[in-house]
């Protein structure tokens, strides 16, 4: 309930006079009488009345600031939403975003939504015609424009809230089009939703005209909006963010449980619209996954943000060698790479225990089947043809190994024109030749030759270098497990090979198709087996926008030019005055009864 | 003053009473004394020394028996009229002027004391037209008589004049005033004029006294219209103009409800005491008017005849 003029409520005031009125008519005026005898005589039978005659003095004073309240109650003009009797063809996008999940009025949102739905289709004329279209992270069209009522609730009662942002850019597209077709006329976009990421400027283009029915109470709820682990040398420690986006203090107690073992239980205080954060350590380092659980007795309407699961990752180590290097730049860019173990060799190390990258500056060597080579300076199976000192940047290609490189401040002293096969290739060429190749060899060695000695580039010297030395590192010798994403969000497609087989937390299997895994609507963990590959990956529902429950309350959407906006939003205000002025008026006819 | 046509009227009445009195002198009132009056009382056997002339003879003619006729003896009757003068008797602020001339009905309302010196008038009238020995008695102290014959009347009335201008009683013991009332008075007929308002002692033993010295009781019991229908509303202090207490009240509807069944039942009370005693009582509103009382509801009532 709103008011349009809660000003009004200054007239409450009057309450004070009222008061005070009573009081002063409580003095007794003195009466002269023969004898007070019989008068005396009739107290004992009025000893039982005592209490109703007490009553009925403080129920005339009741009655009489009851009928002020009504009164000034009346004067703020209070009105409630209701849902407004819409005619023609009616658009109606319901909002199916997580926060329609959301339990503030029972038994959901999304409910509380469709209800009022099903209000405006049992009062549709025959003429009258409705498509529903559900407002997910993309939008559905539930309905064609139909006036088959009985096809609209099916479809209603069908529809699910899901557990992602609403696209409403998407949606109010859909909806104008639709608006706009030839065969349309009188058309209506409805919009029932709880305001929650609502796109509002989208709705500026449409040039039919909005209805807004906005749903939700309270804006009270608990989320863990973040979970993250960071391995250590000795332990793993997790980092947990609880945010209370309501408008009142909150408590509640968080579990943090460690491969589906109670690990740590604390209880928190959050201050309304405010964030605490903690870190546990000592997470053992074999540990998968961490599930973090909010437990609120109030203030928590939505679920499906209570819960939050991270992926210890698994990092392999790597192993390069470098060889005849005295370049101490090239040595801390290696050695500050993270997952690689770092060796340094006078000379080549024999097959035995092969490297995953050979760097290889000024030496020759051969490299093992499947590693890779990082050769600067020489190139010993490639004859060089000629040198050039003309080494000014002209172009790069789009490789790995250069991106986010920039090669323009680079100096170069000299360099060698090598005598390359097909498959090593230059990907970055200067005024006088390539100064660096690329390629896979027929073994599937990854090599990358740079054709200059660093110790005649200030190369080393640039920003770009540390870069280079990381891309060539990751391109040349490639992790072997799955690069999975850190988090996932709900509906996120994650890629996996073909056919790995994932087993999902509900325990389900399942198989990822060509293009990765796109069942991931349920929050929690994700076990993948691919080959003799095992990971995981954590499937996260923290969306602050979701999560940040104020309903907006009623909004005026779309454009001035759009005839009927403002007052198809007026239609939906019904105001209740009139039964508060009759009910004061039967307040003091009481009262004046009663006298 | 009383007209021509209420005098006249009086006249002819006379205070009926159940007893026989044995009267002072010869008066128009039956005696316990049989005597020599036409009035036939009784028969009895004739015993030597009995006047011959008083035996009937047909009764000796038909049954062979002396008897001798038994006839009243007409003596004279005590009446008493007692007036309450305490302060009750008079509405705020009091005293009223004596009524001149006689009121009509609706003229005003009298008090309750000038009710009462009123039927004292046409009472005392009609007793003195009747020949009974009138007495007169304010709770004050003063009063009036024993006198007989109408002769007296003109000095009646100007007791009553003086006793309505007097200072009545602050308070009034009403039981303690009956009693030194019966000391040394001839029993008779004796009318109290009073609202019997006592809180102390009450009305009851003044009428044992009454009745434990032979007294014939008539109680004219006089409540102002105000007593008997308060028009009280809302929340009041009462104050009693005799003890000066007050009582806080928020009188409404119900409660004058109350007041005026517990006034039936106090009257009904007074009423039964009466009749225990042979006496009489009689509820009367002052606002009503004298002549009217007397002349109509009194008759009515077989108080005169």
């Amino acid at each position: 309930m709103s008011w349009l003029d809660p000003a009004a409520l200054a007239f409450a005031l009057l309450a004070i006079p009222i008061l005070l009125l009573y009081l002063l008519r409580m003095q007794r005026r003195e009466h002269p009488i023969t004898s007070t005898l019989l008068w005396r005589q009739v107290l004992p039978d009025r000893e039982a009345n005592t209490l109703w005659q007490r009553l009925r003095r403080n129920l005339l004073l009741f009655l009489q600031l009851a009928a002020l309240a009504a009164l000034v109650f009346a004067l703020t003009r209070p009105f409630v939403l209701t849902t407004p009797s819409l005619r023609g063809s009616l658009i109606v996008l319901l909002d199916a975003s997580a926060s329609m999940r959301a339990t503030d009025v029972a038994p959901s949102r999304f409910d509380a939504a469709r209800t009022q739905v099903r209000e405006i289709i049992s009062h549709m004329s025959a003429s009258d015609r409705m498509q529903l279209v559900l407002v997910d992270d993309a939008p559905h069209a539930l309905t064609a424009l139909t006036d088959d009522r009985v096809a609209l609730i099916t479809a209603l009662d069908q529809a699910i809230a899901g557990v992602r942002a609403a696209r409403w850019v998407q949606a109010v597209s859909l909806a104008g089009a639709a608006a706009t077709a030839e065969n349309v006329r009188d058309a209506t976009i409805v919009v029932v939703s709880d305001g929650a990421n609502l796109d509002v400027p989208a709705f500026a283009a449409l040039r039919t005209p909005v209805q807004f029915l906005p749903v939700g109470v309270s804006s009270d709820n608990l989320a863990v909006t973040t979970l993250r682990l960071r391995r250590r040398t000795r332990d793993i420690a997790a980092f947990v963010r609880v945010t209370n986006f309501g408008a009142q203090e909150q408590r509640a107690r968080l579990t943090l449980a460690v491969d589906d073992a109670r690990s740590d239980m604390r209880d928190l205080i959050v201050a309304a619209g405010a964030s605490t954060e903690f870190t546990v350590d000592g997470l053992p380092l074999d540990t998968l996954s961490v599930h973090a659980h909010l437990d609120a007795a109030e203030g928590n309407a939505l679920a499906e943000d209570d819960d939050a699961y991270a992926v210890a990752a698994v990092r392999e180590r790597r192993r390069t060698v470098l060889v005849g290097s005295s370049n101490r730049f090239l040595e801390q860019a290696l050695t500050a790479l993270p997952g690689w173990d770092v060796t340094r060799a006078a000379t080549p190390p024999d097959a035995q225990q092969p490297f995953d990258l050979y760097v290889l500056d000024g030496f020759t060597a051969s490299v093992p089947s499947g590693a890779g080579a990082l050769i600067i300076g020489v190139a010993p199976n490639f004859a060089p043809t000629s040198c050039f000192t003309d080494t000014r940047f002209l172009r790069a290609d789009a490789h790995p190994v250069l991106e986010a490189v920039d090669w323009r401040p680079v100096a170069v002293q000299g360099a060698q024109r090598f005598d390359t096969p097909p498959w090593l290739q230059p990907v970055l060429l200067s005024e006088g030749g390539p100064l660096l190749y690329a390629g896979v060899d027929a073994e599937q060695r990854r090599i990358m030759l740079l054709p200059f000695s660093l110790n005649r580039s200030d190369l080393p010297l640039q920003i770009a270098f540390p870069i280079l030395v990381a891309n060539a590192a990751e391109w040349l010798a490639p992790a072997q497990g799955l690069d999975l994403p850190a988090d996932v969000q709900p509906g996120e497609v994650v890629p996996l090979p073909a056919n790995a087989r994932v087993e999902m937390p509900d325990g389900a299997q399942r198989s990822a198709g060509p293009s990765g895994f796109a069942e991931t609507m349920q929050p929690g963990m994700y076990l993948v087996h691919a080959g003799a590959v095992n990971s995981a990956f954590a499937v996260n529902f923290t969306d602050d926008g979701e999560s940040a429950l104020t309903p907006s309350g009623p909004l005026t959407l779309g454009t001035a030019g759009a005839a009927g906006s403002s007052g198809a939003e007026t239609a939906g205000r019904a105001e209740i005055w009139p039964w508060l002025a009759v009910a004061a008026l039967l307040l003091l006819t009481i009262e004046w009864w009663m006298i | 003053m009383l007209t021509e046509s209420i005098l006249s009227r009086l006249r002819g009445l006379k205070l009926s009473t159940a007893r026989r009195r044995r009267g002072a002198t010869a008066g128009e009132r039956r005696s316990t004394r049989r005597g020599r009056s036409v009035e036939f009382a009784d028969y009895r056997a004739y015993t030597p020394g009995d006047d011959p002339r008083r035996i009937d003879w047909n009764v000796f003619a038909r049954h062979e028996r002396a008897v001798v006729k038994l006839f009243e003896e007409e003596e004279d009757l005590a009446v008493h009229i007692l007036i309450d003068q305490s302060a009750s008797m008079f509405p705020q602020p009091f005293p009223q002027p004596f009524p001149q001339p006689f009121p009509q009905p609706g003229d005003f309302t009298p008090s309750k004391f000038t009710c009462s010196v009123q039927l004292t008038l046409l009472l005392g009238y009609a007793a003195l037209a009747a020949g009974d020995a009138l007495t007169v008695q304010l709770s004050t102290g003063r009063s009036f008589g024993p006198r007989r014959g109408l002769a007296a009347f003109a000095e009646l009335t100007r007791f009553l004049e003086a006793a309505h201008t007097s200072t009545p009683n602050a308070h009034l013991a009403l039981a303690g005033w009956l009693k030194s009332c019966t000391q040394g008075a001839r029993p008779g007929l004796c009318f109290l004029l009073s609202d019997l308002f006592d809180e102390q002692h009450g009305w009851l033993p003044g009428f044992n006294a009454l009745g434990a010295a032979g007294f014939d009781l008539r109680v004219l019991h006089v409540l102002s219209p105000d007593e008997l229908d308060p028009q009280l509303s809302g929340d009041v202090r009462l104050r009693d103009v005799e003890t000066g207490d007050t009582q806080d009240l928020s009188i409404d509807e119900s409660l004058l409800a109350t007041y005026r069944r517990r006034l039936q039942e106090w009257s009904d009370e007074i009423a039964t005491a009466c009749r225990s005693r042979s006496g009489r009582y009689f509820l009367i509103n002052s606002g009503q008017p004298a002549e009217h009382i007397v002349l109509h509801d009194l008759r009515k009532a077989g108080w005169l005849e």
